[in-house]
């Protein structure tokens, strides 16, 4: 059944508590997670983290254990036909049927949607050109990775989706693959919204607005990429002194004041987290004036997602 | 039903662009050719090994269109109804295990749809293949034999395409329930020599499908069956509404 809200004005994503569990394996731990129409959200976690798990159950390929999965207004459970009319969907291991060649598996494709032959043809005609499959006339069995993901991309936007849901669509593409596979991801914004679950930093940090981490079936850090990056870059700062025990000096008379979380020496280099970045500006100099120590180099870290990824992550994992 | 049709049409595309459209159609047409010309062959043979060996007279009666047709019954009872088995072991695990599914299961097509769509595009498959090979057998019959069994043999070939089309259900149901092929191809031989071993038992022939195949053989004898085919029919077609509901049932609770 869908909600009253079913539609534009409902979430791409909404999940409430969603619980999934393999026999004594939790593999989804009550993730309440929302996601808004037009944006490309990525969705990250280390392998095994439950990224598949979601979107398995998002596609209505699986039952939650407990707790709810809205998509685009529909309940996944509840109303599976509907979701699955507005939504395309790419597997990470996209199985195309090898026999066919990719116009052919376009119009089946389409034809399940029910569209019209016209809309269909012509659908067939423009994917297979920002797929750059247009002059290739081969099965898909002797399709290259890169190709026949890009013709998942292709067969997944046939029905021109609201929302667009894509398992690891670059884990295992080489660099050329993957630089297209983005492109066409980043070509859709604006135009629909796109879930991208992923474990590659970097290509989050290319095409995604936001993102939600996902560790151990728990969504432990949901924010837009800039924010998320930001509000760590602005809490870590490197210290580099002239004299080799300098540093240690240094670190010695910080230790213990409030806006300390953390500090780490090595030879020369001062590493530091904070919780207040305004009161480190202010006493950092006067400590390293009264050390009488010649300063080389102070700066507020540049963090990338990484850094945030494995602040994230590998401290859930320590 | 949304896709009914596109997911049908892909199937008997799929029929044509693989193996599977030399596998049934194939076998069917070379039984139908050969069936007759090995009936009209097989006295003389048994002849000339009997000559042989010194002292063995064996004494076999002319072989006739009936011999002909007979065999080529033989064949659909022992080798069809395997190669049945073994083919539809993997007509929805296969989908499953390589993963094509999921692209066609994640757009409006139902599990339902999935179901019945591949069932149809078999027993269409089987239905063409059939015909064309009881066709095959009566043209050279009607060349080798000058003589037809023609109405008796269309008969007996009908009554044997409904146990077929019930193997073809009770397959797809096991290749839904098992998820691997080869456990599909296990459980379906087993089922069909149980088939064959429960045939001869009276009450199983009686009020069971299983009399449909004793009955293919009255039929190309000209006999009247010697019991009713009201049961084994109703019994047949029951079961092949209740295996394919079956089959959609399982198929909709599974996880993919």
């Amino acid at each position: 059944m869908s909600s009253p809200e079913a539609g534009a004005s409902a979430p791409a994503i909404e999940l409430r508590g969603l619980t999934k569990r393999f026999g004594d394996t939790l593999a989804l731990d009550r993730v309440d997670l929302v996601v808004r129409p037009g944006m490309v959200f990525g969705f990250l976690g280390r392998n095994g983290a439950g990224k598949t798990t979601t979107l398995r159950i998002l596609s209505g390929l699986a039952r939650p254990t407990a707790g709810s999965a809205h998509v685009l207004g529909h309940d996944v459970a509840r109303a599976p036909l509907a979701v699955r009319a507005d939504i395309g969907f790419l597997p990470d291991v996209p199985a195309l049927y090898s026999w066919m060649t990719a116009r052919e598996y376009l119009d089946l494709a389409g034809r399940l949607f029910g569209l019209d032959h016209a809309i269909v043809a012509e659908r067939t005609d423009a994917l297979l050109e920002m797929a750059g499959l247009e002059s290739v006339n081969t099965r898909v069995g002797g399709f290259s990775r890169g190709m026949k993901q890009r013709l998942g991309i292709a067969q997944a936007l046939i029905n021109a989706p609201k929302l667009l849901m894509l398992d690891e669509p670059t884990s295992a593409l080489d660099p050329i693959g993957r630089r297209q596979v983005l492109e066409m991801v980043a070509s859709l914004r604006g135009r629909t919204t796109v879930f991208f679950s992923t474990h590659i930093l970097a290509d989050v940090e290319r095409v995604c607005d936001a993102v939600a981490i996902l560790e151990r079936g728990r969504v432990v850090a949901n924010a837009g990429v800039d924010e998320l990056t930001s509000r760590a870059a602005s809490n870590r700062l490197t210290l580099e002194v002239e004299d080799v025990g300098g540093a240690a000096a240094i670190a010695g008379m910080l230790a213990g004041r409030v806006w300390v979380r953390s500090i780490e020496t090595a030879e020369r280099v001062l590493r530091m987290s904070v919780f207040d970045l305004a009161a480190a500006q202010r006493e950092i100099p006067a400590a390293i004036a009264a050390a009488g120590v010649p300063l080389r180099r102070f700066e507020i870290d540049e963090t990338s997602l990484e850094d945030v990824f494995v602040e994230l992550v590998g401290g859930a994992s320590r | 039903m949304t896709g009914f049709v596109a997911f049908l049409q892909k199937e008997l595309l799929e029929i044509r662009r693989t193996w599977r459209i030399w596998v049934i159609p194939g076998m069917l047409l070379f039984f139908g050719i050969t069936s007759p010309i090995i009936a009209a062959l097989t006295p003389a043979l048994v002849r000339s090994m009997a000559a042989a060996q010194p002292g063995v007279v064996i004494q076999l009666p002319d072989p006739t269109a009936l011999d002909a047709s007979a065999q080529f019954l033989k064949n659909l009872d022992q080798f069809i109804l395997i190669a049945i088995v073994i083919a539809g072991a993997g007509v929805v695990s296969g989908e499953r295990s390589s993963g094509t599914a999921i692209l066609v299961l994640t757009k409006p097509l139902s599990r339902g749809t999935f179901v019945l769509a591949k069932l149809l595009a078999q027993i269409v498959l089987l239905l063409t293949a059939t015909a064309l090979g009881t066709a095959a057998c009566l043209g050279v019959t009607a060349v080798v034999f000058n003589a037809s069994t023609g109405g008796r043999l269309v008969t007996a070939v009908a009554l044997w395409f409904v146990f077929a089309a019930l193997l073809i259900v009770v397959m797809t149901l096991f290749s839904t329930v098992f998820r691997s092929r080869g456990a599909a191809a296990g459980a379906g031989l087993g089922f069909y020599f149980l088939a064959l071993l429960f045939s001869n038992w009276a009450p199983a022939e009686h009020y069971t499908f299983l009399g449909l195949l004793s009955a293919t053989r009255d039929a190309l004898a000209g006999q009247a069956h010697t019991v009713s085919l009201g049961w084994p029919l109703a019994v047949a077609v029951a079961t092949i509404a209740l295996g394919a509901a079956a089959t959609v049932y399982i198929f909709e609770r599974q996880e993919l």
